[in-house]
């Protein structure tokens, strides 16, 4: 093939633009040399993946097959692993704390996300096409990098009633007595969710601008010429453009608060009275603390098959609108 | 507060280098001490019963062992005074320092996989010793073995303090001695006496006695202390809250805050097992019961009139607080002197704050007709040796335990600022005699009256409770503890809580 | 594309709404920046004068926030006295290194998943993924008993293959995505000028190469950020910046000058980094959903 392009070219020069989008077709059809066929083509690439497959298999199967085989057993310090079935999953189902952890989870979720949402798309819409807005969004990036553990122990020291500024603030405004805010079973939840939201709010103005980039201009413009103002174009244009987007974020940051105590380790240790106590932190006290490995891996196969569902729906969201790329041309 | 290492072994070694490769090699040095990481060497000489004492002490000249500890102010000072012990037994030794829950964690770790990553292990009486007895060498083994060298004044119970043998050494039984007594914490009241005399007056008027507190204050008169206190300060007066309980997130020292009233009153225990050593198999728990109820409302009613932060506040932040002067009274363990005496970090400093034993229990409180006591409680480390190591390991482990557990080291140590001896002899000498007053040297003598005179004897001492689930029980305490105080549940509703959950814990 | 020529009329409504704006803005920036300021100033005040705060309610004294003597004793006292550029040091190689191991591991893999068909592949690449949502104190234990028997705890290299197991398939994931925008015609058209397909895929790196200069910085912001692996596995010899800070939490005293000093030098080299890939920014936080 390759032979006779090349002929057919030093023969008739007028030919070769006709020839050379023959030869284009020809080459993005799957027309492979002839050195190498299709078994050698996937062995190749197999070759290519193994290496990590290795690796990844190891860090993560043995420790999925450890969980499983723990969850059936009674181990713990000074017990000899003994076979009990079930029971460690029964277990849980009686376990206040463990369903205490899940609901606390939910409702820290929801606050953060509902405040995260809202500060963040305003402030996405209102900076968006500002000259500002590259600035600023580089400014507010700046809680992002931030080690969620330094972030901890830094509102720690903001909150502390005896030295915080943000204690003092909050108390010459009345909003909190002398009692810290993460002091008091009603609002430690509430201190959590406020370093959330310092920390993580830029991300969903982040994903909310990157969302309105894509708002196709024409349909923003025909609304506008039918007489629509800012406000409503806002609410039938740009928001069923970006609300893929925002539910990868809304997802992201629940399966994120299953990944990340430090926060919370270092602020509140899952207390007052188990007001902050989330599931991953009790898995953590568990593990760790008293050492009953066996309940611990009940309980982190629970979160581990709830991550995985939500996995599943976000990879789904994922081949959704949110991953084309922009049309060049807009 | 650092530890800034004056003499130890290795930061000689790093100073000389400092010199030759310049300032900029800076991180390369730390590299190099560091990388020297959790490998315990041993290099043997062998020795025999009739050997001289000196060639027992460097029998393992040339090792090193590794030491976990907590982060306690006697570990601190210790990492800088560890060449006298590379002198006398060419053994260097890295001391591994942290948090106590991450140091439990990690000996559980080590010690549950079967290694000797830590050969020494700081056995903290319930939290470690309790759970994890059984993997502390018995040392009664190496005490009589003649090829090692031997403490002079021995190690029976009266080389040291009251009770400190039974709550860190013995666990479920008196035949294993499972470590030596290393570092002690116990509870003695602090409290600012330049306020108590301030406000002598005031208080006689409204409470019909005078305003001090002595051995025989009983938990009823701090309470007043405490309400009168608050109620100036919520008057807007500008003097400090009266009081504030351990709570914040270390469960366990929640459980010894409110232990000491159950106990100061008719010298109520969790369970009916002997309180000194402890039962791996409880029984069922005493909570539940009048007395507990009828304290843990006390504790409530002593909780509303303290600081109104108190729920946030665990032991080491309680100590900042009343540094910071925002506070009257603490209980608090007796290491926290130093802090609360440096005048560059505390406000109570320079004679302000007075030590006293625990209070007493109040007699019209007590529902068992049992006997008013100062409850007094304690967290007394001891230095455990691993029996997962070799044998030879655990040889050069235990010259270290009989070292730093001897009467200089200890005595060497109070000279820091880092002491708390757990041997007799230390008292005797004649500098911490001197030291128990002021102006002092060592501001940690100053409670020693109250602690050692008084604090850790029977009847006042209670020891337990000691069980392999002990971190659990805390969190149930803590827990049920803490929703009480915050007005989520009643007194009587938590401790049926804490029963219902303590004994389905404890398979009953 | 047509010019937007539709014109906006200023109504007194609009005006409020711009400067409710604003001032929103506005807040919203010190909201942002007041806390790393504060660690920023604090970590240069001597222990007293970082706790003084003014009386409450009396918002005239916040000056006492500026009224102290700067003193650099804070970072004197971090890396001459505690050994933090050794944990810095710490921190860099095992950020470092599992970032390069990540991205080497991770284009080889990220490119075959994206040139080849199997059955199978889709869910070859769910697991992938899934091991990088997994929550890390699930799998903690049983990774620590691993490492524990190949030695590893405590050692630069078990922290760099315990960071691996976050940031490989996260390499995976989002380089699948480049390899996927560069059409296959090239490497064909480098393979029928007779080079292996080894090197067809070298010919397109550098088309991919901004992206995973990218996704090594993301990498090493994930690792050196992390606290649970480093407190866990790297206990020891491998302390990073995260935990040695967290360390500072003594019982005497809690070392809050030191610790806003540490904060800083954790946080600065962070923050430089963010800058820089800043356009990646969004892809690599959203495990590349979302595009820019």
């Amino acid at each position: 093939m390759v032979t006779a392009v090349t002929e057919v070219k030093a023969k008739s020069p007028t030919l070769v633009s006709k020839l050379d989008d023959v030869d284009l077709k020809a080459r993005t059809l799957d027309f492979t040399p002839s050195v190498m066929n299709s078994v050698q083509k996937k062995y190749f690439y197999l070759w290519l993946i193994l290496p990590a497959v290795v690796v990844l298999a190891a860090i993560s199967l043995y420790p999925f097959f450890w969980l499983i085989w723990m969850s059936l057993n009674d181990v713990g310090i000074n017990t000899s692993s003994a076979f009990v079935g079930l029971k460690n999953f029964t277990r849980l189902l009686g376990d206040d704390k463990f369903w205490n952890g899940w609901q606390i989870l939910l409702t820290y979720s929801a606050l953060c996300l509902v405040f995260e949402i809202i500060i963040g798309v305003f402030i996405a819409v209102v900076i968006n096409g500002t000259r500002f807005e590259n600035i600023l969004v580089t400014i507010f990036l700046m809680p992002m990098m931030m080690a969620p553990a330094i972030a901890g122990l830094i509102w720690y020291f903001l909150f502390n009633s005896t030295f915080g500024w943000y204690h003092w603030f909050l108390h010459s405004i009345g909003i909190l007595g002398d009692t810290s805010i993460i002091g008091s079973t009603d609002t430690a939840l509430f201190g959590l969710v406020i370093v959330d939201i310092w920390q993580w709010t830029p991300l969903i103005t982040l994903i909310t601008l990157a969302g309105m980039k894509r708002v196709p201009r024409d349909q923003l413009e025909a609304n506008m010429v039918d007489g629509a103002n800012a406000f409503s174009n806002f609410i039938q244009i740009t928001l069923p453009n970006i609300y893929p987007f925002l539910l990868i974020g809304i997802m992201l940051r629940f399966m994120d608060n299953f990944r990340f105590i430090d926060v919370i380790l270092a602020l509140t240790g899952g207390g007052p009275a188990d007001s902050t106590n989330i599931l991953p932190v009790y898995l953590f006290e568990v593990s760790f603390r008293y050492f009953k490995l066996g309940r611990g891996a009940a309980i982190a196969l629970t979160l581990l098959v709830v991550t995985i569902i939500l996995g599943k729906i976000l990879v789904r969201v994922f081949e959704g609108p949110a991953s084309k790329r922009i049309d060049v041309g807009n | 507060m650092f530890s800034k290492p004056k003499n130890p072994l290795y930061t000689s070694v790093t100073r000389r280098k400092f010199l030759e490769l310049g300032g900029g090699a800076a991180t390369a040095l730390g590299v190099g001490s560091m990388a020297v990481g959790l490998n315990t060497v041993i290099m043997k000489s062998p020795v025999q019963a009739a050997s001289s004492d000196d060639a027992k002490w460097k029998q393992y000249a040339g090792s090193k062992l590794v030491f976990l500890s907590e982060n306690t102010p006697p570990t601190i000072a210790l990492k800088e005074k560890l060449k006298p012990f590379y002198d006398k037994t060419g053994i260097t030794v890295e001391i591994i320092t942290d948090d106590l829950p991450v140091v439990s964690q990690k000996m559980g770790i080590d010690l549950r996989a079967g290694k000797a990553d830590f050969i020494l292990e700081y056995v903290q009486d319930k939290p470690i010793g309790a759970p994890y007895a059984e993997y502390f060498l018995d040392l009664n083994k190496y005490i009589n073995d003649s090829s090692l060298p031997q403490d002079p004044e021995g190690y029976g119970k009266d080389a040291w303090f009251d009770n400190y043998l039974d709550i860190s050494c013995y666990y479920y039984d008196r035949d294993h001695l499972r470590a030596l007594p290393y570092d002690s914490a116990v509870a003695c009241m602090f409290y600012r006496q330049d306020l108590f005399e301030q406000y002598t007056k005031e208080f006689e008027k409204e409470f019909g006695y005078r305003m001090e507190y002595t051995k025989d204050s009983t938990w009823k008169n701090v309470h007043d202390f405490a309400s009168f206190f608050t109620k100036m300060r919520k008057g807007g007066k500008a003097v400090p809250y009266g009081y504030a309980q351990h709570q914040g997130n270390f469960a366990w020292t929640t459980q010894l805050d409110i232990q000491r009233h159950l106990f100061s009153h008719g010298r109520w225990t969790d369970f009916n097992v002997d309180d000194k050593i402890g039962s791996k198999t409880p029984g069922p728990t005493n909570w539940g019961d009048p007395t507990s109820v009828f304290q843990m409302q006390k504790f409530k009613e002593l909780a509303d009139v303290s600081h109104p932060d108190n729920l946030a506040n665990g032991t080491l932040e309680l100590n900042t607080v009343y540094q910071a002067g925002e506070i009257a009274m603490q209980v608090q363990y007796n290491e926290f002197a130093a802090s609360v005496e440096d005048p560059k970090t505390s406000k109570a400093a320079g004679g302000k704050t007075a030590y006293a034993p625990c209070p007493k229990g109040e007699a019209s409180w007590i529902k068992n007709g049992g006997q008013a006591v100062n409850g007094c409680n304690a967290g007394i480390a001891g230095i455990g040796i691993n029996a997962n190591g070799s044998e030879d390991m655990r040889r050069a482990g235990y010259l270290f335990s009989i070292w730093v557990t001897s009467t200089e080291t200890q005595f060497d140590q109070l000279k820091g600022t880092g002491g708390t001896p757990t041997r007799k002899a230390v008292l005797q000498k004649p500098e911490v005699k001197a030291a128990q007053q002021r102006p002092t040297s060592m501001p940690n003598a100053l409670t020693f009256d109250a602690v050692y005179n008084y604090g850790i004897k029977d009847p006042h001492f209670v020891l337990g409770p000691k069980l392999p689930e002990a971190n659990e029980y805390y969190n149930i305490i803590a827990a049920e503890t803490q929703k009480c105080l915050s007005n989520k549940q009643s007194a009587a509703e938590a401790c049926k809580a804490i029963k219902k959950r303590v004994d389905n814990l404890n398979g009953i | 594309m047509a010019s937007l020529d539709v014109v906006t009329y200023r109504t007194p409504l609009s005006r409020i709404w711009d400067a409710f704006v604003v001032i929103f803005l506005a807040l919203y920036l010190i909201w942002t920046l007041l806390p790393i300021f504060i660690m920023f100033m604090s970590s240069f005040k001597d222990l007293l004068a970082a706790f003084q705060l003014p009386p409450v309610g009396d918002f005239t004294k916040i000056g006492i926030f500026f009224d102290f003597v700067p003193t650099t004793k804070h970072y004197y006292n971090l890396f001459f006295n505690i050994g933090f550029s050794t944990y810095f040091f710490n921190s860099v190689s095992a950020a470092l290194g599992s970032a390069l191991v990540s991205v080497v591991l991770g284009s080889m893999a990220a490119y075959a998943l994206s040139r080849v068909e199997f059955k199978g592949k889709a869910d070859l690449f769910f697991w992938i993924i899934s091991t990088r949502m997994a929550p890390v104190v699930a799998v903690l234990v049983p990774l620590y008993a691993i490492f524990r028997s190949f030695d590893l705890v405590g050692t630069r290299t078990g922290l760099i293959l315990a960071y691996t197991t976050f940031n490989l398939p996260f390499a995976i994931w989002i380089l699948k995505g480049f390899f996927d925008n560069v059409p296959y015609a090239i490497e064909e058209a480098s393979m029928v000028d007779g080079s292996t397909r080894f090197q067809a895929f070298r010919t397109i790196l550098p088309l991919v190469a901004p992206g995973i200069g990218a996704f090594l910085v993301l990498c090493v912001l994930f690792a050196w950020n992390d606290f649970l692996f480093a407190n866990i596995i790297g206990s020891g010899g491998a302390k990073t910046l995260p935990v040695a800070t967290r360390e500072l939490v003594q019982p005497q005293n809690i070392q809050w000058g030191s610790i806003m000093a540490a904060g800083v030098v954790t946080t600065l080299p962070m923050m430089f980094l963010g800058l820089l890939i800043r356009k990646y920014l969004v892809t690599g936080l959203t495990m590349g959903a979302v595009r820019e």
